[in-house]
């Protein structure tokens, strides 16, 4: 009998452990922290980076990369929470309505200010206008592949096949979609766009034949790039990148797109100027270690780090030219209706 | 063959032993946890790997991957969660063994099956790896089409009530996974302007609502009808008769799930569902599946493990990673300095021998470890309802928390837990329900992809080799009852 009893407790014990280890766990992310101290004191406490996309992907990595380098210049805990969900729109949504006292920040991606309000509903777009920005990070290229066996090597050859070209992208209101829409339209090659969710399941689809060219990032096709398992047919950044040096862009080839993704560091809007020095500086700082760049390169990530002011006007940029050149050319990105 | 014997040498050095036993602990436990999965995990443990040599750090973080498959079961069997969704099939019998304090039995099979599953996938991973991934890209959106229908219709049969309701709650499930942007248009479908349904309803907030929370509000109602006897938890281990009894549901389960286990996307959960069909199919007595059929947990979670392990193929063989826990590794080998690639093989033997190798232990300490956890964790049923009920709600809550940090999914198990119990009040089983809906969205995807490569035209399917010939076997199985029955009815005109 005392034996039962004993090991009911033990074990009521072990399951409240358990459900207290995933409340450790679970708070790893959500420690509220009071911030209470005086000018200067910042920070006092764990500053929250939250991400707008599931871990693993380039947003996610990049944010991890660049809280381990926060943690270490301001001695505090820099946790990653991430909150996926509408291309980023709904961590964008709780950073914006967040205090702005510095301890919640978030990378955030230009495609969601420049791109998705060309193809979502008005009540889902996210104004940068609702943000203090502290500084932009780095840009992730596209690249169009095709599979070593199609022979094609340039965009031109794609016009010569004469054919309805099918291409895969990494999803609809996404910067390859984008790129990829206006390279065939303005080269008058008969195109189909096949979205897919992400790079990865792009790529597959195009060794498998499945589809005849993709766009997706650099960094997802590197390898099979060097392996001459795909070609190369163009970047579409606005000069050659060092990690493909080889291949053309699209502006050389005789088309107007420039796309590429683009990350920058942001806070609720309202964030006082000695927290925003303080944080940008430490980020500064993070950029400039060899691990961070190691980061970089490993992940096909060129570094952009300049100044809020021309984060703006990098996105104030694409944003005019990629609503333009829809229009010019008559895509809609949006629901057909 | 050399690189073989140099990966065991490389494991066996006593580091990376250590971080094989690591990852596997850490893998079991959070499998427990419902909602925190491997992906989150690993994401959190990634700046630990950066100091950490490749090999080492690769072979740890695998380990949380397969230990949490085991993990995973444990929650399944013993309190109706299903973490992921290649366990839900689990649940239909492992929880029937549980109430019929055969918990033991049901856990200790699953221990087995999941060993031998795991250590035949990796032969075969040693053996065939190049060969399959070569197969895996032949699988493209009307291959994928194909088969989710295939899984569709076979999520009718695997319910134990009556086919009619099974149809309705899978309907419900289909219906389901429409929720959210369109992925093709971006137009917003059933989200009512809310961002939080941009992205659609997740896996487990619907699985853990639908089955844990739905179960917990109907004992309730139950209780006050009659006295519920405490369950008198026996024989810890499955006796020598349950193992005769699922030896061919293992057998099965593991080739099955090496095989649907290296197609990225649902093929995990689409070979836990098959394993289990073919078992049910195969039966003598079909109508003890549902009821606490051994073979009903040995195949699907045999089948589940060997397809963890089989994912593995495309990200070592072709670089590409086939679910977000494997898009994190790719992460972490990229910060070491090595790009999974085509020529990983050939650039880093140690890095591939070793971590496959790595396998083969990490499977061994896992079925060590399971023997006595078995014991330990079977003792949760004597916790009485009202101690381990709300314990159980707080625990769902909260791993739900953890997959997206939203409240607003903690509202929505709540919701589906209230849904949950009305199903079962009206004799409609959740299964159906949970796995339409996990199949339906891939289903969507897949043949709204084929079309566009199609042109538009669906005798497109009937034109590739693979999914023509599932689509005739569908159409052909689909269409024997019904000749039979015209068969039958002529005859029986011939005789009056």
């Amino acid at each position: 009998m005392l034996f039962s009893k004993l090991n009911r407790r033990v074990l009521v014990t072990a399951v409240s452990a358990v459900s207290m280890a995933s409340v450790v766990l679970a708070g790893c992310g959500g420690v509220k922290t009071t911030s209470t101290g005086g000018k200067g004191d910042y920070p006092t406490g764990n500053i929250q980076m939250s991400v707008g996309a599931s871990p693993g992907g380039s947003t996610d990595l990049i944010t991890r990369a660049i809280a381990e380098g926060l943690g270490k210049e301001l001695g505090v805990s820099v946790p990653v929470v991430n909150k996926p969900g509408a291309n980023g729109a709904l961590n964008a949504k709780e950073l914006q309505a967040a205090k702005p006292d510095g301890y919640k920040i978030a990378v955030q991606n230009a495609s969601l200010f420049t791109i998705t309000p060309l193809a979502v509903s008005a009540k889902e777009v996210v104004k940068l206008d609702d943000f203090d920005l502290l500084g932009g990070i780095s840009q992730d290229d596209y690249v169009l592949i095709a599979p070593v066996g199609s022979g094609y090597k340039t965009i031109a050859d794609l016009k010569k096949a004469g054919k309805n070209v099918k291409y895969g992208t990494t999803g609809v209101g996404t910067g390859a979609q984008l790129a990829s829409a206006l390279t065939f339209k303005q080269a008058g090659i008969p195109a189909t766009d096949v979205p897919f969710d992400g790079g990865a399941p792009a790529l597959t689809a195009l060794l498998g034949s499945q589809v005849d060219v993709a766009t997706i990032q650099v960094g997802d096709s590197i390898e099979q790039i060097k392996a001459k398992k795909v070609v190369p047919l163009a970047v579409f950044s606005a000069e050659r990148i060092k990690f493909l040096p080889d291949v053309p862009t699209a502006k050389e080839q005789g088309y107007d797109v420039v796309v590429s993704q683009y990350r920058f560091l942001t806070a609720p809007k309202g964030t006082p100027d000695d927290v925003r020095t303080k944080l940008a500086d430490a980020a500064k700082k993070t950029y400039a270690t060899d691990a961070y760049k190691k980061f970089n390169d490993a992940h096909c990530l060129t570094p952009i780090e300049v100044s809020p002011d021309e984060v703006r006007k990098i996105l104030d940029g694409y944003a005019t030219k990629y609503k333009a050149q829809l229009d010019q050319f008559g895509i809609s990105l949006a629901a057909k209706k | 063959m050399g690189g073989l014997i140099d990966g065991f040498g490389v494991v066996l050095e006593p580091a990376n032993l250590l971080y094989c036993l690591i990852g596997v602990v850490i893998g079991m436990l959070i499998g427990v946890l419902p909602g925190l999965g491997p992906a989150a995990t690993i994401a959190i443990l990634l700046p630990i790997t950066y100091g950490v040599e490749p090999v080492s750090a690769i072979i740890m973080l695998a380990g949380i991957f397969y230990g949490a498959q085991y993990g995973g079961t444990i929650t399944s069997v013993l309190l109706r969660l299903p973490g992921e969704a290649s366990s839900v099939v689990t649940v239909f019998d492992g929880y029937a063994l549980a109430k019929q304090g055969r918990a033991g039995t049901a856990l200790g099979i699953a221990a087995i099956g999941s060993f031998i599953g795991g250590t035949v996938s990796i032969i075969g991973l040693t053996l065939l790896a190049p060969v399959v991934a070569g197969v895996a890209l032949d699988f493209g959106p009307p291959e994928y089409a194909a088969l989710s229908l295939f899984g569709v219709l076979l999520v009718a049969t695997v319910g134990n009530g009556s086919r009619l309701k099974a149809v309705i709650a899978a309907g419900l499930g289909l219906l389901l996974a429409t929720v959210g942007r369109d992925t093709f248009t971006g137009a917003s479908r059933f989200t009512f302007d809310s961002l939080n349904l941009a992205d659609g309803i997740d896996f487990v907030p619907i699985a853990m609502g639908l089955f844990g929370l739905g179960e917990i509000l109907y004992n309730l109602e139950e209780r006050h009808h009659k006295v519920q006897a405490p369950v008198a938890v026996a024989n810890a281990w499955p006796s020598r008769a349950d193992l005769r009894q699922s030896r061919g549901a293992i057998a099965r389960g593991s080739v099955i799930g090496f095989v649907l286990g290296v197609l990225p996307g649902g093929g995990a959960t689409l070979s836990s569902l098959v394993a289990y069909a073919v078992e049910k199919r195969r039966a003598k007595e079909p109508e003890r599946f549902g009821r606490g059929a051994v073979e009903g947990v040995a195949a699907p979670e045999t089948a589940n493990n060997a397809a963890a392990t089989s994912s593995f193929i495309p990200l070592l063989t072709l670089g590409i990673p086939a679910n977000a826990t494997m898009a994190l590794m790719f992460g972490a080998l990229l910060i070491q300095g090595i790009a999974p690639g085509p020529q990983l093989v050939s650039e880093h033997p140690d890095l591939f021998w070793g971590v496959i190798n790595s396998m083969y232990l990490g499977n061994i300490l896992l079925l060590i470890m399971s023997i006595p956890l078995v014991g330990v964790f079977v003792k949760i049923l004597k916790v009485r309802p009202a101690v381990l009920a709300p314990i159980t709600v707080l625990i769902t809550l909260l791993g739900v928390y953890t997959v997206a940090n939203q409240v607003f999914d903690m509202f929505l198990v709540i919701v589906f837990g209230v849904l949950g119990y009305l199903m079962k009040k009206f004799g409609f089983e959740p299964g159906p329900l949970v796995l339409a809906f996990v199949l339906g969205s891939v289903m969507e995807t897949a043949v709204r992809q084929s079309l566009l490569i199609f042109g538009g035209n669906p005798m497109g399917f009937f034109t590739r080799p693979i999914s023509g010939t599932v689509l005739v076997a569908l159409i052909v199985v689909l269409a024997l009852p019904g000749v039979r029955l015209l068969v039958r009815r002529r005859k029986e005109k011939e005789r009056v």
